[in-house]
């Protein structure tokens, strides 16, 4: 069934080459045919479920800019994404790609014994060693576990059902904080929250597992599937009754939105209601929030931004909400990406036989980043934002933190060392 | 007058138009299903193929959209687009006084009235004679076919030289020679062997990989490093000088505080409460589901049919693929193409008519709604290919287009 989709919109093609011009892996590497070249064209040798017969596909970042930028509606990424699924990896590459595709369960186990592995992360011989061992790229910037979870945290806002209406219709949001804000940066969370109340709004914590992206992006479909469905089933009753379901990490609410229907192949009225309610959280501010933030006298933010909408951001195809709002952010000067994407693509700049081509796709970015010299590079996805601090020196936030500081509110990430 | 403008469509009439409204104050916000077609184009601006002066598309007659458009908007625009190219590091040369006869990757002659100058080099005016390089290994510019072609019309072409590059581990688009061609060591490696084959060389022509967003830098220290004339010659898809305006626009865009949506397909949304007269922008398909895109004024940039501008149906009906909107075509459908697929088709002329504000509007001249325009392709009365006037149709009614949404 999964397969179905690709089978039969590969015969949209024409082999424009649109995609392929656009692809940031191609550009940097002839290890990658290309978009086109391993997903429409190479289509028909494949069988479902079957090994792919051209292992090239794996190169594939999956950062979605082929199907974003195609005129003929082919879904070429979820297309090489399927194919990639299908492709052998050695043993040792499993098990790594078994990790990093549990953020959740990682941040879990390891709270126990914290300090022991945020000091294993930052211990230059042991990266070194989980390189070689492990394939692990030793460059790759990981998060330290928080000492406490953002749902135990915030605790009082856990509901397993919607409560009864407290307001008016519409003032109320389900968040989905995703497994990055609730294992390592609850800070973000509780941040959002304030934003949110700020702006005259309640919010509510559904039950919630990970989005199952790093899954997918990992070849696990069935595990992928088993968060989805657990997902969809916690969410759906929000969603059933008018309420949106709000994300700040932006391939989290695109699995929501997207992936499950398009790439895991799940359908039904709860797929469906779940993704037409669910937003990103500057979408969310936009399309709904924009008459509240007028009201607002912001705070001016005299600071020069370089902002950077994120591959998966743009595979919302909502455009960049974020940009309207910081725009509307007096003394705040804002300098526009012009690159695709920054390169790690999720999981996939953190694998050392990837490392050096996400690097390279990353590049323009970075020499953007270092030529402009700004305060802040500005991202909506939390695994760019750490990627690109690392390779570009300049300090990486969230949009909303900028948003939060014009509202007058207080930035509540911890600083360099301290917790 | 409108402050915000939601254009359709991103291929050169939906850029140029971005670039334009955006830098006279309006809040724009361009939406696609897609990149539009400048990546597979010449990159160059065609006008009009048979006139060598600005009023011999006069001759097309009154039915076709660039005779109202010609003394208005045609010279503004093209000065435009020249200045905003110089600006993007892009320069073309050319103007609407003279054509320029450029050679084909066929070995035909391409008539057009501005070029990047990285391809203007190579007019056929110029009576040098040249050699014609094949870059090893690079299946998209074949250098004996242009010859052959070139020759058979008259052009001196010396001869062609196989240009070796280091071997790769798959076959090589124009785009991935453009960009390994950026690379200063890559490029001394190339041109220290090439150098060696171009012995007694004056003038070369080279397919169009010298760089994508620095080909002028590319381009001069390539010509420095070989010590010939050089010009390039378009190729297949992706194309380079294509696709470098097509970067350079886009650039331009979002530089001027465009905000480029791509992805949703899209369908026209008429504003409820202005009793069917106005429109208030897109529905698009987002990927959770319709999400609905305002705006003061929307210009489609669609393009024609081949471009997914317009939709024929069933019953013979062709309408306007975002809001609809009726199209003229003959009922008999045989009559919408020409008996065999090289000659001018009629279906070619199958457009949206405008009112002189670029408005789309009924055959009495009455526009559908007061804050809908079009420009390029979608405008009804231009065969754009058999004509050769794509791009300067594109950029005319684009500079109209915004001087009525605007004012």
């Amino acid at each position: 069934m999964t397969a179905s989709l690709a089978f039969f919109d590969s015969d949209l093609c024409v082999k424009c080459n649109i995609c392929t011009a656009a692809c940031p892996v191609a550009a940097v590497t002839d290890r990658f045919p290309g978009p086109k070249a391993v997903g429409p064209q190479m289509a028909r040798f494949r069988m479902p479920n079957h090994p792919s017969v051209d292992p090239s596909v794996a190169w594939c970042s999956g950062c979605g800019v082929c199907s974003r930028v195609c005129p003929h509606g082919v879904p070429v990424a979820e297309m090489n994404i399927m194919a990639k699924a299908e492709t052998h990896v050695g043993p040792i590459q499993s098990l790594r790609d078994w990790g990093l595709s549990r953020p959740a369960e990682v941040a879990r186990w390891s709270r126990p014994v914290r300090p022991l592995a945020n000091a294993a992360l930052r211990s230059g011989l042991l990266r070194a060693a989980a390189d070689r061992l492990l394939g692990l790229a030793s460059g790759a910037p990981l998060p330290e576990v928080a000492p406490e979870a953002f749902h135990r945290r915030r605790a009082d806002l856990v509901r397993r059902v919607p409560e009864r209406p407290s307001g008016d219709r519409g003032t109320r949001v389900a968040f989905f904080h995703g497994c990055s804000t609730d294992g390592y940066e609850p800070w973000l969370g509780e941040m959002t929250i304030r934003v949110l109340q700020r702006l005259g709004i309640d919010v509510e914590i559904p039950p919630q597992r990970c989005c199952g992206l790093p899954l997918q992006s990992n070849r696990d479909f069935e595990a992928a599937r088993r968060y989805a469905r657990a997902n969809l089933a916690n969410l759906h009753p929000w969603a059933e009754r008018g309420i949106p379901i709000v994300g700040t990490s932006t391939s989290c609410t695109l699995a929501l939105k997207h992936e499950y229907r398009a790439v895991l192949g799940l359908s039904g009225p709860e797929v469906e209601a779940v993704s037409e309610s669910t937003f990103d959280f500057f979408e969310f501010l936009d399309q709904v929030l924009q008459d509240r933030l007028a009201d607002f006298d912001p705070v001016p933010v005299q600071r020069r931004v370089l902002y950077h909408p994120p591959c998966q951001l743009r595979s919302h195809r909502v455009g960049t909400p974020a940009l309207r709002i910081l725009r509307q952010i007096p003394g705040l000067e804002v300098i526009v990406s012009r690159a695709e994407c920054c390169g790690v693509a999720g999981t996939y700049g953190l694998k050392s036989e990837r490392y050096d081509v996400a690097v390279k796709a990353g590049g323009d970015l970075f020499a953007q980043a270092r030529q402009a010299a700004p305060d802040f590079l500005l991202t909506d996805s939390e695994t760019c934002r750490w990627w690109i601090e690392r390779h570009t020196r300049v300090p990486a936030r969230h949009p909303l933190e900028i948003l939060a500081e014009s509202l007058g509110l207080e930035n509540l990430r911890p600083t360099a060392g301290g917790d | 007058m409108s402050s915000s403008l939601l254009i359709v469509g991103e291929g050169l009439t939906g850029l140029f138009s971005a670039v334009l409204a955006a830098r006279k104050g309006a809040s724009v916000r361009l939406i696609a299903e897609g990149r539009g077609g400048l990546s597979l184009s010449h990159g160059c601006v065609d006008v009009w193929r048979q006139g060598d002066s600005k009023s011999s598309f006069r001759r097309a007659g009154r039915n076709h959209p660039l005779f109202g458009l010609s003394s208005a908007a045609l010279e503004p625009a093209l000065l435009e687009f020249l200045q905003l190219m110089q600006e993007a590091h892009l320069p073309y040369a050319g103007d609407l006084d003279r054509v320029l006869r450029l050679p084909t990757a066929l070995g035909s002659v391409h008539r057009t009235s501005a070029a990047p100058i990285t391809l203007a080099a190579g007019t056929l005016d110029d009576h040098a004679p040249f050699h014609l390089g094949q870059i090893g290994g690079m299946r998209d510019c074949w250098a004996g076919l242009a010859a052959f072609g070139l020759r058979s019309r008259g052009v001196d072409v010396v001869g062609t030289i196989e240009l070796p590059i280091p071997e790769r581990a798959r076959d090589v688009y124009a785009h991935d020679l453009a960009l390994s061609l950026e690379d200063p060591s890559y490029r001394d490696s190339v041109c220290a062997d090439w150098t060696r084959r171009l012995k007694g060389v004056r003038r070369l022509g080279l397919p169009a990989v010298l760089g994508q967003d620095h080909s002028i830098e590319v381009f001069t220290a390539i010509e420095e490093r070989l010590r010939v004339s050089l010009f390039e010659i378009p190729t297949l898809p992706p194309s380079l000088p294509g696709l470098r305006l097509e970067r350079a626009l886009r650039r331009l865009a979002v530089e001027a505080g465009v905000e480029v949506i791509e992805g949703p397909a899209v369908r026209g949304e008429v504003d409820g409460r202005s009793a069917g007269k106005r429109v208030s922008g897109v529905v698009g398909t987002t990927a959770g589901g319709p999400r609905v895109f305002r705006s003061q004024a929307v210009l489609l940039a669609t393009g024609g049919g081949l471009h997914g501008g317009w939709i024929s149906f069933a019953n013979g009906e062709v309408q306007d693929s975002v809001f609809g909107l009726p199209l003229d075509a003959p009922e008999d459908r045989d009559r919408w193409t020409a008996p065999t697929l090289f000659e001018a088709q009629p279906y070619a002329r199958f457009g949206l008519r405008v009112d002189p504000q670029q408005r789309p509007c009924d055959a009495r001249g009455r526009p559908y709604f007061e804050n809908l325009f079009a420009a390029g392709g979608i405008l009804a009365g231009a065969d754009r290919s058999s004509e050769g006037c794509r791009q300067g149709l594109g950029l005319a009614s684009a500079y109209a287009a915004v001087q009525g949404a605007l004012s």
